[in-house]
């Protein structure tokens, strides 16, 4: 990233633009090129600020018909949702429905969306990350977990809709979540911070709780693998060479009270070989245990993994886009350590000891939990106990300097993760950052003591860090990825292909047989294909809907009254529901998303005769 | 957006994939044994599943009666002649053993040209041997004017305005043609327009009325040079419609819409307007002979409009090159927010528009219509129309 450096010398307007990706490439064609258009509004902001003033003055605004400039990706907490949010404006663009039920959408009320569901209703999402080409994104897919019930969910960005959905065994509290950064996204890492016993015996004694890092198969949505350790696994990342994937560990004490995990004075990063894990897969060194393969990676049994010794009860862990270090950020202790990942080779070879790999230890402020990069050579952390962002210089650390700090600012209130746009990937451009704090108190007007969280935009451009805007979420966001626009947007579709779902109706018309009805409704508006449907009591009845309207945002609903039933189908898409009719009577099925003048009388009957 | 069903060639291509799907499950379903029979399954599969194509025809016969227009005609209707010599898809006109004219019906030249029903405008029309409109009468439409608290006998009124017009002229709604008997329905004057004209140019190129345009020879050249935004301009890469608040009698100063128009086929025009990525993009997606422009513009007017929202269709612009004209609705667009040439104003609204269909020849000109609404108070709502024609400069040929 060193030819994107900007110094600290004054740079004209020009050059800014140039760095903004405006006017045309930026040198070093190869990074960094938002596909960013700053209005003439925006132009003459640059224009009018003065001097050294002209960094760090990015406009937010988002004028009607304008676009944002960057995709967020927001996790939804124990909301168990995905959220999309366009960025600068802070908008709310959409919510992804991923383990919770969605009335709205009829996410948990469909047949389709059942089947992903398996009967769970909650959902805990922290951490979501797009799909990988080549240490960027490809605009694929996106990845979250599931803390309450350890599933991780798969969703197809040219839908923006839940996929796939699995079950992580031998795991609990699935927590940090990564993919693979290169060549590209063929393994995903989940971890489980909290340790069980494997397989889960309630009459184990405590030193038999094992952590698990787990590998899944991104394209088959399949476990590969775990690595059983002693520890518990926190926070997780990959590197951008695909050799190794890591962990922080809190609990290495096999702890079950807070003292317990208090108690050892450093805990672990974590580093997985992944060349060794692919050879005890071959060798056949594992254990099957719940139906996966479980390679034993305990202190002593095994080379595949690498602990190195951090400061106690450290978070967050991060790779910066250069792909050189991976910084660990201390949570109980006020420091970051710094691990320089080409030491990390030279450790497995045994060349040096695993402390070794820690380069740097800068004090940073109290409670540091999560770090992350503006390409430029400055990390940021979310200091959570001082509710502060530190933006700190790396090479200054590893120079030595004890405090490298550039500029500390006070973010309200409580900050937990950190994200700057495409920090996670090796096209880091350095404009945005969100704070994504726990607590908003007096940020906005009360809503009752259940107050939203404030997630603050904050502009990196420049050498000072700026909040320019207070932004709302609803419970719970954990974390967030900001991707470039024209990564994501020519990804996704206005349509569904009719025929991935192997329902689709083209004929309305009802089939019975016996006590099983199918009632398959075309819907074009204002009108279903069907104007009633005769069924019996006790009839088990399954309708299917397809949406014939080809128009974009042309979304039809299906609601039928009394009978709890309600969802959507977007343009040429399909979803099914399956009920019994237990009540006789004439019951209205309507269409609930507007689509039309006539839309009041897009309706039919569904007689239930006694 | 009152469609009963989508297009045919949607359809079949639908019922193409569901076939395919089956022998797809059928074929993974056989052992060896069964094979022989599979062959003869597929080919039936194949089969009804094209006779199935039909079916859209009858699909909801009563939900959507309430909606349609029907009537009678003879050939007389369009047409003063005392005989009618059928020809291949029109018929000739004798008067007195003179040669007096065609009369023709719409679907067999612009099928493709639906309203905002989804359907064709079913149209016969009637033209004299110098490209004057003899007559024109409606056989068939289900436009849902109805909604819009409109009669059956405005969209009548509206047709008659087309006789006596040379279809060797422009001829354009809210010009040459007034929307004031259907105000409200622009969607269906501008598409009745286009079906008007460009059945009547076709049969006049067919009977020999009109010449039919030859291409150059020329093509577009792959070579790129980085053009800045006047550069673009001075060229004339980029061509304007500008339209000022005075002509249109309102009171503000100033443009009220500068719109401009570009193929951005050649990369001198569209990687310099576009960008790289996004140009990229666009041309990845283009089919064999299709063609993108671009149509922006600056100011408060605006030429997308909001009605496309629900109908899908762009009502207020469309191009004419040669008999043809191309109007554009959602699934031909994607979104254009800000031109990256060096130096470029902001624009207000953008967009890229596909021109489908191998009819279009890129490296000849075309006609862009721009079709504006506009009030002049509160309640009085006016609309008038511009054009612009617009070909691919030589320097980006070769």
């Amino acid at each position: 990233m060193s030819d994107k450096k900007i110094g600290n010398k004054k740079i004209d307007r020009r050059s800014l633009l140039k760095f903004l990706g405006v006017a045309g490439a930026a040198a070093g064609a190869s990074v960094m090129v938002p596909n960013s258009v700053i209005s003439e509004s925006k132009k003459m902001m640059f224009a009018k600020a003065e001097g050294g003033e002209e960094k760090g003055r990015q406009s937010y605004e988002v004028k009607p018909g304008e676009y944002d400039d960057y995709y967020g990706f927001w996790s939804g907490g124990h909301s168990g949702e995905l959220r999309v949010l366009g960025i600068p404006s802070m908008r709310e663009l959409k919510r992804i429905p991923v383990f919770n039920i969605d009335c709205g959408s009829g996410w948990g009320i469909t047949n389709e969306s059942k089947k992903l569901l398996k009967g769970l209703t909650v959902g805990d999402t922290h951490h979501v990350h797009g799909s990988y080409k080549d240490g960027t994104y490809d605009g694929k897919y996106l990845f979250v977990n599931d803390k309450i019930n350890a599933r991780i969910a798969r969703v197809r960005i040219d839908y923006m809709e839940t996929d796939a959905m699995i079950d992580i065994p031998n795991a609990q509290g699935l927590h940090g979540t990564f993919p693979q950064r290169y060549p590209k996204t063929e393994w995903l890492v989940t971890n489980t911070e909290f340790q069980i016993p494997v397989p889960n015996n309630p009459g184990a004694p405590q030193n038999e709780y094992y952590g698990l890092h787990t590998i899944v198969d991104a394209e088959k949505m399949a476990v590969v693998c775990q690595i059983m350790v002693e520890e518990n696994l926190d926070l997780a990342a990959t590197d951008y060479q695909g050799k190794y994937s890591m962990s922080t560990s809190y609990n290495s004490e096999q702890g079950v009270t807070i003292s317990e995990m208090l108690a050892a004075d450093h805990d672990y990063l974590l580093v997985f070989n992944w060349e060794r894990i692919r050879e005890a897969l071959r060798k056949n060194n594992y254990k099957m245990i719940n139906g996966v393969k479980v390679i034993d990676g305990r202190r002593g049994k095994s080379d595949i993994v690498l602990r190195i010794p951090v400061p106690k009860n450290p978070h967050g862990v991060n790779v910066s886009p250069d792909g050189k270090y991976a910084v660990c950020s201390g949570k109980v202790s006020p420091t970051c350590s710094v691990v320089e990942i080409a030491k990390i080779d030279q450790a497995f070879a045994g060349k040096i000891k695993p402390e070794e790999c820690v380069v740097a230890q800068p004090e940073i402020g109290l409670g540091p939990l999560h770090t992350t990069f503006d390409g430029r050579g400055n990390a940021i952390t979310s200091v959570f106990i001082d509710s502060t962002n530190v933006k700190w210089d790396l090479e200054r650390a590893i120079k030595g300097e004890k405090k490298p700090i550039v500029d500390v600012l006070d973010v309200h209130y409580q900050v937990g993760h950190i994200m700057a746009t495409m920090a996670e990937t090796k096209e880091a451009d350095g404009r945005w950052l969100i704070s994504l704090n726990k607590m908003s108190k007096d940020r906005f007007i009360n809503v009752g003591p259940l107050k939203p969280e404030c997630e603050q935009l904050v502009d990196i451009s420049g050498e000072k860090l700026r909040i320019v805007h207070d932004g709302t979420t609803y419970i719970e966001p954990h974390d967030c990825i900001m991707v470039r626009r024209d990564v994501i947007e020519p990804k996704v579709k206005h349509r569904y292909d009719m025929f991935e779902h192997p329902l689709a109706v083209t004929k309305s018309g009802v089939e019975r047989k016996g006590k099983d009805v199918t009632v398959s409704l075309t819907a074009n508006a204002p009108v279903y294909g069907l104007q009633e449907v005769k069924l019996k009591k006790g009839d088990r009845v399954t309708v299917i809907v397809t949406n014939h309207d080809e128009i974009s945002d042309l979304t039809h609903g299906f609601a039928l009254t009394n009978y709890n039933i309600n969802f959507i189908v977007s343009p040429f898409q399909t979803k099914s529901v399956t009920f019994t009719a237990d009540k006789p009577g004439v019951y209205w099925a309507y269409c609930t998303n507007f689509c039309h003048a006539l839309h009041l009388e897009m309706r039919m009957r569904f007689i239930v005769e006694a | 957006m009152l469609r009963p069903q989508t297009n045919v060639w949607t359809m079949i291509k639908i019922i193409c994939s569901a076939a395919a799907m089956m022998i797809q499950f059928l074929t993974k379903a056989s052992s060896d044994f069964f094979k022989r029979g599979m062959v003869i399954m597929k080919r039936l599969i194949l089969l009804s599943a094209l006779l199935f194509v039909l079916y859209p025809l009858s699909a909801y016969p009563d939900q959507w009666k309430l909606f349609e227009h029907r009537y009678e005609y003879k050939l007389e209707d369009v047409l003063q002649a005392t005989k009618f010599v059928q020809k291949k898809s029109y018929w000739e006109g004798y008067k007195d053993d003179k040669l007096a004219g065609y009369v023709f019906i719409s679907k067999e030249w612009t099928s493709k040209l639906v309203g905002y029903s989804g359907k064709h405008l079913e149209t016969l029309i009637g033209m004299d041997t110098n490209g004057n409109i003899t007559g024109v009468k409606i056989l068939f439409h289900s436009e849902p004017i109805v909604l819009i608290g409109l009669k059956e006998e405005n969209y009548l009124n509206f047709i008659k305005q087309y006789k006596g017009r040379n279809i060797k002229e422009p001829v354009s709604v809210g010009k040459e043609i007034s929307m004031d008997a259907v105000t409200g329905a622009t969607v269906t004057a501008v598409v009745q327009n286009s079906i008007i004209l460009e059945s009547a140019r076709k049969v006049a190129e067919a009977s020999g009325l009109l010449k039919a345009a030859k291409g150059s020879g020329k093509k577009i050249s792959r070579k790129f040079a980085a053009l800045t935004w006047e550069e673009l301009k001075a060229s004339e890469a980029v061509k304007n419609i500008v339209v000022t608040t005075k002509e249109l009698g309102l009171e503000d100063e100033g443009d009220y819409i500068d719109l401009y128009v570009a193929n951005i086929t050649p990369p001198s025009i569209g990687r310099n307007i576009l960008g790289d990525v996004f140009y990229k993009d666009i041309m990845s997606t283009l089919k064999e002979g299709e063609s993108a422009i671009a149509i922006f513009s600056k100011g408060k007017g605006s030429f997308k409009g909001s009605g496309f929202a629900r109908g899908g269709t762009f009502d207020r612009f469309n191009i004419e090159q040669g008999a043809k004209v191309y109007l554009f609705n959602d699934k031909d667009y994607r979104v254009l927010s800000g031109i990256k040439a060096e130096d470029a104003p902001a624009i207000n609204e953008g967009g890229v528009f596909i021109v489908k269909g191998g009819e279009f020849n890129p490296v000849m000109p075309f006609k862009l219509t721009l079709l504006l609404p506009y009030r002049l108070t509160v309640t009085k709502k006016e609309f008038k129309s511009f054009r612009v024609e617009y070909g691919i400069p030589e320097r980006f040929l070769e």
